[in-house]
């Protein structure tokens, strides 16, 4: 239950939020509607977000600027919960009237891409803005060279600490590599504080961060579209390694995830010196703990020198148009909106992730936590970008469970590493 | 009301046979075509409903499991056939035939239990005083009531390693070995956790209905019994048990059923980990079908699961079927 | 014959200890339900919400489209149990009343029917739901839930209809009663426990049912049980509005269970004991 909380997530509105002021003209696409106006009258255009991704301003306004370029037309704005979507997401692409435009997770976007469900956008790419995308952010969304799927927000992992623990350590600034980071836990720990660091022993995108900043890969190519999983080395070892060291600064348990219990609930309660979250994880602590409002600082994951910071995941989430959409003219002016500067932007702002165009970091100006992400992200990477990679973080995920919790148990990472390898293999293979 | 109508029936030496043949058959069995028909119409909306929302699901869960049907053949409504190669798949691998047992020994010790559990507290309602027994009753229903999803919930926290009652309390008595403990990171502690929520969920039927069962046994039974020495366990094996146990094998017969398809429990509680330690059946065709979009073969799994419950109940049907005869 | 001091005390302390193994996760349902936030994960369990809350019954309550979800709820689940009631009522009497050929196989359909494993045959339902176009309609998952409780409810009425006495039957005959009339008249009255029974069993089973609707239903015509989910979310997983939700979703099942109580626990046994 709420194990994949695949790629990523938003923000907390509440909080985090600099409520935006009123929508202007529907910035995004201008209608080249071949049909009169009424055309589209009594339509309704389904989209599909996932839980957490559309704050309420947003939501309000973007819905607003659709209505009113498409008089008489409706937008229905659906939330997904992450339990289940991926059974129904596929059935939905099977059927006959499936959502419109939909948000797919950027590590779940080449599977989706392969089952034919995607419209491919390519022809669109450029009035979508895709000139503008940063490239890196853009990799999930194309397969097989073609554009599935148009980038639609980011974030990133950081450490979120608690001023008021830290400085009760003495310590008077961020740690800049890891071996200060380690310093401080053990002078926070010195303190009584039972978990200078929480950090559950299955927060898997957590953990890729680990391997990317390490490199190690974790798949080789051996050419043809075969893929063979590649936890069995140093560099593997040598990051499981440092994820352990790291979760023996608290008492977070060892083989669950970051969900169970919510690593924002045990945050919240005031005596965790740090946890490794993102933004809305922070603001939920806040929202459930008011006290802890001015005492919640962030600072990226440290690196081995203090020149550039660990390398990290970047969880980030693309929006596409279902193959079968009944209303695809709709739809894709839908996503020229969602996807223009100004409703980048105002996601951005007022959920505090990244936006598709580094020209839109702005937006997180006065973001504590948007400014050390976006930061963050300048040095990232995402998980390998093959369709059967989907394949490999269904429940139960064998990275998670045959090599991060056992290792972290005690069992040798060369012995858990062949485990979880043959697994992977397994179902790096299994057709789609 | 009903334990008046059941007492009627199952007092003994109430010098009518109960459940004579129906004279009736014979009597009226020549009145034509139409009383001839009559049970096939009665019958007929249960046959119809079993066949079309029953019979053709399965058949075409039959069909799908010779299927390669992932989520591009699913989106793309093209049929991929394979043959037999999802079962000899299944039937080679070991974690299959490891599943089985697993689901087997699984659901014996727990009916075991259940059974055990439930006729001991159903003995205990009949012993109790009107008051204590109403409060026991109340506990009971409360526990049954409670919707399986919110019951795992709260299993799942009362037994967390960090904030769980239970660990608290077990600290609390000196074990402090237990605080910190984690229940879900071996097999046999998973498995005593998902146990005891499946008992504490299946007791109150088998309580509650063992004790209605019971009212419905005259006392001069039990009187007699008691004059003739016998103690509360030969009570129990030459009266109690004889005159019920229709009602122990129609209970058992469901609690087998039921706890060998529970999946809810098994799946909510720890996601048949740590390691897959703790799959059952049910559990494994949802993660190899659902979870990893392998409909065929998950398929493959749930049919091999209905053939494996067919052949555990076979020596099941022909006691029911031969009780039948009795009728 | 008076019993020893121990012999009245002993299931009494038992009964005591059995009433709060069944009623604590009862209990801590329903007061996490109303603890504020930080009392829900504390070290130190809070067994008595001091500062008890509502805002997580306010917080479920105000969920989007919950009096839709809870009439879509009560629809399916009150007409699959009443249909289930009437197809099998007529099936019952057939099987405990009359002799005829099939009739062995019919009860030996029924008996397997009781196993059909619905949770791992979701999705061969959903694509039948699916290719007859009937998605998102609260019909297939009203005849599949009637599907789901039908064998048990057979199983059970037949075991009520036999148990009701043939003489009371024939008697009305004898008085010139069709033998429809006399089930009208004689044997429905008395077969009251056995439907009531029934009809709890089928309620929380049709009540509860998640795997389906989930598939079925993506877009309208849902019910409860997915409302309950729903609070775990990004945001971080709300357990208090899950507890209250939970709460207020048992409470039905409680009513109905109060208002069938007393008829309905007897009941099953009736048909049970019949065997």
């Amino acid at each position: 239950m709420g194990k994949r909380r695949a790629a990523i997530a938003v923000l907390g509105a509440a909080v985090m939020a600099v409520s935006v002021a009123a929508c202007g003209s529907g910035g995004g696409g201008s209608s080249d509607k071949a049909s009169g106006p009424d055309a589209f009258k009594g339509k309704t255009l389904t989209v599909w977000v996932m839980s957490g991704s559309n704050p309420p301003g947003w939501t309000k306004d973007i819905t607003a600027a659709f209505e009113k370029q498409y008089t008489g037309a409706k937008v229905d704005i659906k939330v997904q919960q992450w339990d289940g979507i991926q059974q129904k997401l596929t059935t939905a692409l099977s059927e006959s009237s499936p959502p419109d435009v939909f948000e797919v997770g950027n590590t779940q976007t080449p599977y989706y891409a392969a089952t034919g469900g995607l419209k491919d956008l390519s022809g669109d790419k450029s009035s979508l803005g895709g000139d503008a995308w940063a490239p890196s952010m853009n990799a999930s969304a194309v397969y097989q060279g073609k554009q599935y799927a148009a980038p639609w927000y980011f974030a990133t992992r950081v450490v979120v600490y608690n001023k008021k623990i830290w400085a009760n350590a003495g310590i008077t600034s961020t740690p800049k590599t890891q071996d200060d980071l380690f310093k401080d836990l053990a002078a926070i720990k010195a303190k009584g504080t039972q978990d200078a660091f929480y950090l559950p022993g299955q927060d898997w995108y957590a953990f890729d961060g680990f391997l990317l900043d390490a490199g190690a890969d974790l798949v080789k190519d051996n050419g043809g579209g075969k893929y063979t999983a590649d936890l069995d080395s140093p560099q593997a070892a040598n990051a499981i390694n440092l994820y352990k060291k790291l979760n023996s600064y608290g008492t977070a348990p060892k083989d669950k995830d970051e969900a169970t219990p919510q690593q924002s609930d045990v945050f919240a309660k005031g005596d965790v010196g740090a946890f490794l979250g993102l933004g809305w994880e922070a603001a939920g602590a806040i929202a459930k703990n008011p006290a802890l409002k001015n005492e919640v600082g962030y600072f990226p994951m440290p690196g081995t020198s203090a020149t550039t910071p660990a390398k990290v995941f970047i969880g980030g989430s693309n929006l596409a148009i279902s193959q079968n959409s009944k209303n695809p003219q709709m739809a894709e002016d839908f996503l020229k909106l969602a996807l223009s500067d100004q409703f980048e932007g105002e996601l951005a702002k007022e959920g505090g992730v990244i936006p598709n165009k580094t020209s839109l970091d702005s937006n997180l100006a006065g973001n504590d936590y948007g400014t050390v992400s976006a930061t963050a992200a300048t040095n990232g990477g995402t998980t390998p970008l093959i369709p059967t990679w989907g394949n490999v973080e269904n429940a139960p995920n064998p990275i998670t469970t045959l090599f991060m919790t056992p290792v972290l148990q005690g069992q040798d990472p060369a012995a858990a590493a062949k485990k979880a390898d043959a697994e992977v293999d397994n179902r790096l293979n299994q057709k789609q | 009301m009903a334990a008046q109508t059941t007492g009627a029936r199952t007092r003994p030496g109430r010098g009518r046979a109960p459940d004579a043949p129906p004279a009736d058959h014979a009597r009226r069995g020549g009145r034509g075509l139409g009383a001839r028909s009559a049970p096939y119409l009665l019958i007929l909306p249960a046959c119809v409903a079993t066949i079309a929302l029953l019979g053709y699901p399965l058949v075409r869960n039959v069909i799908i499991s010779f299927q390669d049907l992932n989520a591009f053949q699913l989106i793309q409504h093209t049929t991929q056939w394979t043959g037999f190669s999802n079962y000899t798949d299944q039937l080679s691998s070991s974690t299959f035939w490891h599943t089985v047992l697993r689901s087997v020994l699984f659901t014996l010790a727990n009916v075991a239990l259940i059974m055990a559990a439930g006729t001991a507290v159903g003995l205990l309602l009949n012993r109790l005083g009107k008051r204590m027994r109403l409060v026991l009753q109340l506990g009971l229903v409360l526990a049954w009531a409670m919707p399986v999803v919110a019951g795992t919930t709260v299993y799942q926290w009362l037994f967390d390693s960090q904030y769980g009652v239970v660990n608290w309390f077990l600290a609390k008595l000196d074990w402090h070995s237990m605080a910190g403990y984690n229940w879900f990171g071996h097999q046999f502690s998973t498995f005593s956790v998902i146990t005891l929520m499946i008992v504490w969920q299946s007791v109150p039927f088998v309580a509650l209905n063992l004790y209605a069962g019971l009212t419905t046994i005259s006392a001069e039974l039990f009187e007699a019994a008691r004059m003739d020495g016998a103690g509360a366990w030969r009570t129990f094996g030459s009266v109690t048990f004889p005159i019920l146990k229709p009602f122990f094998l129609g209970t058992t017969f469901l609690e087998v059923i039921w706890v060998f398809k529970a999946f809810t429990q098994v799946y909510a509680l720890n996601a048949g980990g740590p390691e897959g330690s703790t799959e059952t059946l049910p559990v494994y065709a949802f993660i190899e079908g659902v979870g990893n979009q392998h409909y065929g073969m998950g398929a493959a799994i749930s049919t091999l699961t209905i053939v494996i419950l067919l052949a555990l109940m076979s020596y099941y049907f022909r006691i029911m079927l031969k009780q039948e005869d009795d009728l | 014959m008076r019993r020893s001091l121990f012999g009245r005390v002993w299931p009494n302390a038992t009964a005591v200890v059995l009433f709060v193994f069944f009623v604590f996760p009862v209990y801590w349902m329903v007061t996490t339900a109303f603890k504020p936030d930080l009392d829900i994960i504390s070290k130190t369990p809070v067994f008595i919400p001091v500062h008890g809350t509502f805002a997580h019954f306010r917080a479920a309550v105000h969920a989007a489209g919950f009096w839709t979800l809870v009439r879509n709820s009560f629809t399916v689940t009150v007409s699959a149990v009443l249909l289930s009631l009437v197809v099998a009522l007529l099936a019952a009497f057939a099987v405990a009343r009359m002799r005829f050929r099939g009739r062995k196989v019919f009860i030996l359909v029924i008996m397997m029917a009781q196993m059909a494993p619905w949770e791992v045959m979701t999705i061969s339902v959903y694509m039948i739901v699916r290719d007859q176009n009937q998605l998102d309609s609260l019909l297939p998952l009203t005849l599949f839930y009637m599907m789901m409780v039908l064998p048990f409810t057979v199983w059970t009425l037949r075991g009520f209809v036999a148990a009701v006495p043939k003489e009371l039957e024939e008697s009305a005959l004898v008085d010139g009663c069709t033998r429809f009339q006399a089930f009208v008249r004689i044997v429905f009255p008395l077969l009251a426990p056995g439907l009531m029974a029934t009809s709890l069993f089928g309620f929380i089973t049709a009540w509860n049912e998640f795997p389906l609707v989930l598939i079925l239903n993506k877009n309208s015509a849902q019910t409860l049980p997915l409302w309950l989910t729903q609070f775990q979310t990004n945001f971080g997983d709300d357990w208090g509005a899950t507890m209250a939700a939970s709460t207020l979703f048992t409470l039905p099942v409680i009513i109905v269970f109060l208002f069938l109580q007393r008829r309905a626990v007897g009941g099953l046994t009736a048909g049970a004991v019949k065997g």
